[in-house]
């Protein structure tokens, strides 16, 4: 198992590697307005600008600033410095993640307690009405793009600008240590945007490998012993059932925790997606190379973490 | 530059076509009405200066103020961006100001008068500008020191060093006495006689051009003795790692430095009133900051469509950007003590190459002038609240605009129909030599256009059809708006045939900042040029020479009219509209909005009700 | 009863004739409602089994024969099924036992064990661990005595070293080796009846007689009554005392196990027998399988459910549908065909001859087939 590990965070390694190389190319390519004249200013001169450049490292040839980017990431953990606001991309990035990770965490814990109970009782009673709803409004979840959902959600519910004024507004998230009082009630509706289609989600895959699992032949021999329904149900079916959901949730988890760009805008909060859509608007590049490489590790740790978990919950994997 | 206008961000992304014009039940103008005539809108005290009670408020309270866009620099010397100025202009006290109700009669700030022939402020025939400053303005902490005019100095020297950046100092200050060469060290040209005078020596006689630019941030001063070691970084960080202020508030600071206290980058700005501010040291009735607010707390980063409900529903809020097309819709239907129009907020108009290709004809222009239906284009922006129909290049509210015609603009045949009209332009096909009145030649006209939005790509399809119309062949190519600058419109080496996003702001009341940039051929550069169509005609050059050296004031508003209508009358460009700014604020907010600077609200004097 | 270390010497091998059977089933009709129709699994069934005996049940899929034992565990039971019929076991009719005390006799005093050990058994916990549940569910025991238990079980049923073997999974077993913890699970209560649904198909030829040596040895050892279900005639021909043929839901011949292979009476019997590879067929005898597929349990065949396939069906085959009826001269042994007794033999020694189907059919004569008493049965036919 340890060298499983340690081969999947060298593979790790090496797909960081190339993310990083494949975004500088991407920015490369692909048109973006000049950093350095947006740092000029208008009617800027000639020499200004090319100051600006030399100053940004942007007379180098491509490749040599590709190799002094990538010595600075991996040699030096040094992201360097935004073209916008000459702040350090480290300190933006590290001043932005408790808001994404308090956002992810809530809204996780949200979705397993909405969607994971009521894909269960689905699947129990299966065919009934309680069923039929719980599904048809997941599949109405499910469908609801997140923007037109946290737009709907502030305009009946947020404070300020609501129907039914109960929520803190857009704006209003603080951090943890700050006022935690605060800090909870200004997630609840962003955590609810981002819950309701994931647990959505959820509850119908999980009803879906709950009923799959519950044809199983060891649940009539479960059955067959003498177990209380009960049991079969739970130590025999949603064991199997949820595993495969679990290895779903931890990639999703890796997923959000890289920046959920929509939500975070629309609710004003200052997590390392609205930093990534600001720093996208102005072509500042290192922070975005930052953001990525950042999202790129949350999944592949995730994907590490899913797969010896995995490994941990179906004992027929750990031999192969 | 669109680029910089606050309106980039919001303002081009127009999902709703508001049709406001059907709103105008309430509004005399109508959507096709007496075009070249005032608008008549419900507006709050924003286009009548005279109107606006910039007075009289309140003391007190913390106002709440949200943008979705970023601050780009604090640093007084460099910045040049329409945000950036409402956080400067209420932390630093540059020479002159344009009162919060004026776009065109400038007021002393840190001076104690603005300089004029009669009261011997500007001799040697408009080559020598005298400014006194007041006598006890002091510095925020921890500098605490009074003000002298060595430290103005220091400030107008550090605008040539290129670790500021500075954008404008080389345009308006290249004929300070020593300036031509200077890279921040000092300036000959500049001289402080005593610690309350700064003397300005021109080589030309630049003194309008030069006491306008003045009302820039850049002439607010820094500490002289500390600046250095600030702009010995590149780029320089005073700004961030440590500023002075001078005005009635100042960014919240540990001691001097800024970036992670006061402001947080993508995040938040702060202002707190600047205790060693003196309100009685301000020599105009018609400028003298009353500071009402105790704080101002400014909230970056967020959805536009969120923003302005929050703003009109809620209270003790303002925006500092463009609302969204919805906002403005709904601020005007069920807000409307909420909103405030401006009509001093810059210009668009239609660039077409002068220098190469089928519009080097002097009368091909003025046929594609002719055709151009800028009703259209205004409906297609949302109507007669987002502008009226362009009709020269000075905008409303700057000296020389009623000389040039004012909204109807110079009397030209070309000129006279907004909607377009095909006859005349038929009529100067003809005269360019297209017997038909339409356009038989091979050259397919390339027009680059940008494609964010409904509504850009509306307006690219409207001008197209203008074309077509007269027969040519177009070649129409929708880019991103960044890359329409930077690839195609910016290149002088690549320019295109025509450009429908050109635009511009003024920097200060002077045809100078309006028209030199967009059209004068020594303004022509290589890269980030603004000069799109490659204007470079001697009349006109000559002609802007000419105006930008009359010394007197009001010879020099007429001269740049008549720049302006020589522009009109080369059809070197075609007008599209002049810009009208919406900004909103909270119904408990007593805004005061600089109609000088797009309407923004003005710290200084807002209060809360 | 307590969980003793050494399993009882429970009833002896051969219980007197004439007791109370273990398990008496009385006209099972079990049939279940689909979209496409009523499913008429099991067609009024009947049949017994004493402790002790085994009773070998052998038919095609779809004939019924799982769902005939797995509703005596109440494992049938859902809102689309319906159930009519008796099923006494010890004297209680396990059809309308509650749930919870339908329950309490499963894995207790009928257990089943199934034909896929690997998909049957958990394959995320361990088999030591199935085991304990087996015996966690009916005892009210420490979870040491119950470990202690599984151990034992696992080497009663003959699987070496069951110290290390009771923490492995499921998949690290042989096939057998499943098996025989299937089995073990099976007989963690001292289950008075237990039923194999195929227990061998899954396994080779060579496992197949070890598992049904050991279910042999466990049941001499144990008294416990067996039913076995299969499709293969010969799985039950060493271990069977009875055996039943099921068709389409019914039973279509029922005797005793030296009966069945001595003088079989319907021809889905002689098909089965005919199609077994034996030792003692001359080389080169072809085997001969029946023709057709099994028929649909919704829309079954009118008259005899086997005529489609039968090589010599009659006329009135096709519209009467036979009845259980005693072989004469041949007590315990009971065959539901229309054929004449006289006929059957002689076709069956002529395929005992080896000859073919075909060439058998000339024995059925017009007058030959009885069809006098089938007149209130035409009605019943459909």
């Amino acid at each position: 198992m340890l060298r499983y590990i340690t081969r999947r965070i060298l593979w790790g390694i090496v797909l960081l590697i190339l993310v990083s190389a494949l975004t500088f190319i991407l920015f490369q390519v692909f048109p973006t307005t000049d950093p350095a004249l947006l740092r000029a200013g208008r009617n800027s001169n000639q020499a200004d600008i090319q100051h600006i450049r030399v100053e940004l490292g942007l007379t180098h040839p491509i490749y040599v600033q590709f190799w002094d980017y990538m010595k600075g990431i991996f040699l030096h953990f040094n992201f360097g410095y935004s073209y916008y606001s000459q702040a350090s991309v480290t300190s933006l990035i590290f001043n932005r993640l408790p808001a994404t990770i308090s956002l992810t965490v809530g809204a996780v814990v949200l979705w397993v307690v909405m969607g994971i109970p009521v894909g269960i009782i689905s699947a129990i009673k299966r065919g009934t009405f309680l069923d039929r709803a719980s599904m048809t409004s997941a599949l109405t979840f499910v469908s609801m793009p997140t923007f037109w959902l946290g737009l709907l959600v502030l305009y009946l519910f947020g404070q300020v600008v609501g129907l039914v004024q109960i929520f803190p507004g857009p704006g209003s998230y603080v951090g943890l240590t700050v006022n935690p009082v605060k800090w909870f009630t200004s997630l609840i509706l962003p955590w609810f945007v981002l819950a309701a289609t994931q647990a959505a989600i959820y509850s119908r895959l999980l009803r879906g490998n709950l009923l799959e699992v519950m044809g199983e032949d060891y649940i009539r021999t479960a059955r067959a012993k003498g177990v209380r329904e009960g049991r079969v149900i739970f130590k025999h079916g949603i064991r199997s059932a949820i595993t495969p959901v679990l290895t779903v949730l931890g990639i999703d988890i890796g997923g959000l925790l890289g920046g959920a760009v929509i939500t975070e805008t629309i609710f004003e909060i200052h997590g390392i997606g609205l930093l990534n859509i600001q720093a996208i608007n102005h072509s500042d590049f290192p922070i975005v190379q930052g953001t990525t490489l950042l999202a790129a590790m949350f999944v592949i740790v995730a994907n590490i973490v899913v797969d010896v978990a995995y490994a941990y919950l179906d004992p027929r994997v750990r031999y192969s | 530059m669109k680029h910089y206008r606050k309106a980039l961000y919001a303002s081009v992304v127009g999902l709703l076509a508001v049709g406001v014009s059907a709103c105008g039940s309430s509004n005399n103008g109508g959507s096709g009405g007496s075009s070249n005539a005032t608008p008549k809108l419900p507006l709050k005290a924003g286009e009548n200066a005279a109107a606006e009670q910039i007075y009289g408020g309140k003391k007190g309270g913390t106002l709440n103020v949200l943008s979705s866009e970023d601050f780009i620099s604090q640093d007084p010397g460099g910045m040049y961006f329409a945000l950036d100025y409402a956080v400067g202009y209420a932390t630093q006290r540059p020479l002159f100001v344009y009162p919060p109700n004026s776009s065109d009669t400038l007021a002393p700030d840190l001076a104690t008068a603005v300089p004029s022939t009669s009261n011997g402020g500007i001799t040697d025939g408009g080559k020598t500008i005298t400014v006194h400053i007041q006598p006890n303005v002091k510095f925020s902490p921890p500098v605490n020191r009074t003000v002298t005019s060595a430290d103005v100095k220091a400030a107008i020297q550090r605008l040539f060093n290129p670790n500021v950046g500075n954008g404008y100092a080389s345009a308006y200050f290249n004929n300070i006495v020593g300036a031509a060469n200077a890279k921040g060290g000092p300036i000959s040209g500049i001289t402080t006689p005593n610690a309350t005078t700064i003397v300005f020596h021109l080589t030309k006689t630049d003194a309008v051009t030069v006491l306008g630019a003045l009302s820039m941030p850049g002439s607010s001063p820094v500490p002289a003795n500390l600046i250095g070691k600030y702009d010995a970084h590149a780029p320089s960080t005073y700004g961030t790692s440590f500023e002075a202020f001078t005005g009635p508030y100042m960014i919240q600071n540990n001691n001097g430095v800024v970036k992670g206290v006061g402001y947080q980058t993508g995040k938040s700005m702060t202002l707190v009133r600047n205790p060693n501010w003196d309100p009685n040291t301000y020599a105009s009735s018609a400028y003298k900051p009353p500071a009402y607010l105790d704080k101002v707390s400014i909230q970056i980063g967020g959805d536009p469509n969120v923003i302005g409900p929050q703003v009109l529903k809620g209270s003790d809020m303002a925006q500092l950007d463009t609302p969204s097309k919805s906002t403005v819709h709904q601020a005007y239907t069920q807000y409307p003590s909420e909103i405030m129009f401006t009509t001093a907020a810059g210009d668009h108009y239609m660039t077409l190459n002068n220098s190469k290709g089928p519009f080097t004809n002097v009368n091909l222009r003025r046929a594609v002038y002719a055709n151009l239906n800028r009703e259209a284009i205004i409906r297609i922006k949302g109507g007669v609240l987002t502008g009226s129909p362009g009709t020269h290049f000075l905008t409303p509210g700057t000296s020389g605009f009623d000389q040039a015609g004012g909204y109807a603009g110079p009397d030209y045949p070309w000129n006279k129909d907004t909607s377009g009209n095909l006859k005349v332009a038929e009529q100067y096909m003809k005269a360019a030599g297209y017997k038909s009145g339409k356009y038989t030649g091979n050259h397919v006209v390339t027009i680059v256009g940008s494609n964010n939005g409904a509504d850009e790509l509306a307006i690219n399809q409207d001008v197209n059809q203008d074309f077509t119309q007269l027969g040519f062949k177009t070649h129409l190519i929708q880019v991103d708006q960044s890359v329409m600058y930077s690839k195609y419109c910016q290149v002088p080496k690549n320019a295109p045939d025509v450009c429908p996003s050109g635009g511009w702001l003024r920097d200060f009341d002077n045809g100078l900042a309006m028209l030199y940039v967009p059209f004068d051929g020594h303004a022509i550069v290589p890269t980030n040029n603004s000069n799109f169509g490659l204007v470079n005609n001697p009349q006109i050059n000559a002609a802007m020479d000419t105006a930008r050296y009359t010394a007197n004031p009001t010879a020099n508003a007429q001269a740049w009219a008549n720049v302006d209508k020589l522009l009109v009358q080369q059809a070197v460009a075609v007008p599209e509209d002049f810009d009208i700014q919406p900004n909103i604020a909270s119904g408990n907010v007593r805004a005061v909005d600089d109609i000088w600077n797009e309407g923004s609200i003005d710290f200084a004097f807002t209060s809360l009700k | 009863m307590s969980v003793q270390s050494e399993p009882t010497r429970g009833a002896g091998p051969e219980p007197t004739r004439g007791a109370v059977p273990l398990l008496q089933v009385e006209d099972l009709r079990v049939s279940f409602h689909t979209d496409d129709g009523v499913v008429h699994a099991v067609d009024g069934i009947s049949y017994s089994v004493d402790s002790g005996r085994t009773l070998g049940i052998v038919g095609e899929s779809g004939s019924g024969k799982s769902v005939s034992s797995l509703t005596t565990l109440g494992l049938t039971r859902s809102p689309r099924a319906q159930i009519e019929g008796r099923m006494l076991f010890d004297g209680r009719d396990l059809l309308t036992m509650e749930d919870d005390a339908l329950r309490r006799v499963r894995g207790n005093d009928i257990a089943m064990i199934f034909q896929d050990p690997l998909s049957a058994l958990h394959p995320f916990y361990k088999v030591g661990n199935q085991l304990m549940e087996a015996v966690l569910s009916h005892r009210d025991v420490s979870k040491q005595a119950a470990r202690d238990r599984a151990i034992d079980l696992l080497e009663l049923v003959g699987i070496p070293d069951p110290q290390r073997r009771v923490d492995a999974y499921p998949h690290e077993f042989s096939g057998g080796m499943r098996q025989r913890a299937m089995i073990a699970m099976a007989l963690a209560n001292e289950p008075k009846l237990l039923i194999a649904d195929e227990p061998t198909t899954a396994l080779d030829v060579t496992v197949q007689a070890q598992i049904l040596a050991l279910l042999e040895g466990l049941q001499r050892r144990l008294g416990m009554a067996i039913i076995i279900i299969t499709h293969d005639l010969g799985v039950v021909a060493e271990i069977a005392d009875e055996i039943a043929v099921m068709y389409a839901g019914r039973i279509v011949e029922h005797a005793s196990a030296q009966q069945i292979f001595a003088s079989p009476q319907h021809p889905y019997t002689w098909g089965l027998l005919k199609s077994i590879p034996r030792l003692d067929n001359p080389r080169g005898e072809e085997l001969v399988p029946i023709s057709g597929r099994p028929p649909s349990l919704i829309n079954r065949p009118s008259g005899c459910h086997f005529h489609p396939r039968c090589p010599y069906v009659r006329e009135a085959h096709k519209r009467i549908d036979p009845r259980l009826e005693p072989v004469p001269d041949d007590p315990g042994h009971e065959v539901a065909c229309l054929l004449q007794p006289q006929v059957r033999g002689s076709i069956w020694r002529a395929l005992q001859a080896g000859q073919t189907p075909a060439a058998a059919r000339r024995l059925v004569e017009p007058a030959a087939s009885a069809p006098v008493e089938a007149t209130p049965l035409a009605e019943e036919a459909s």
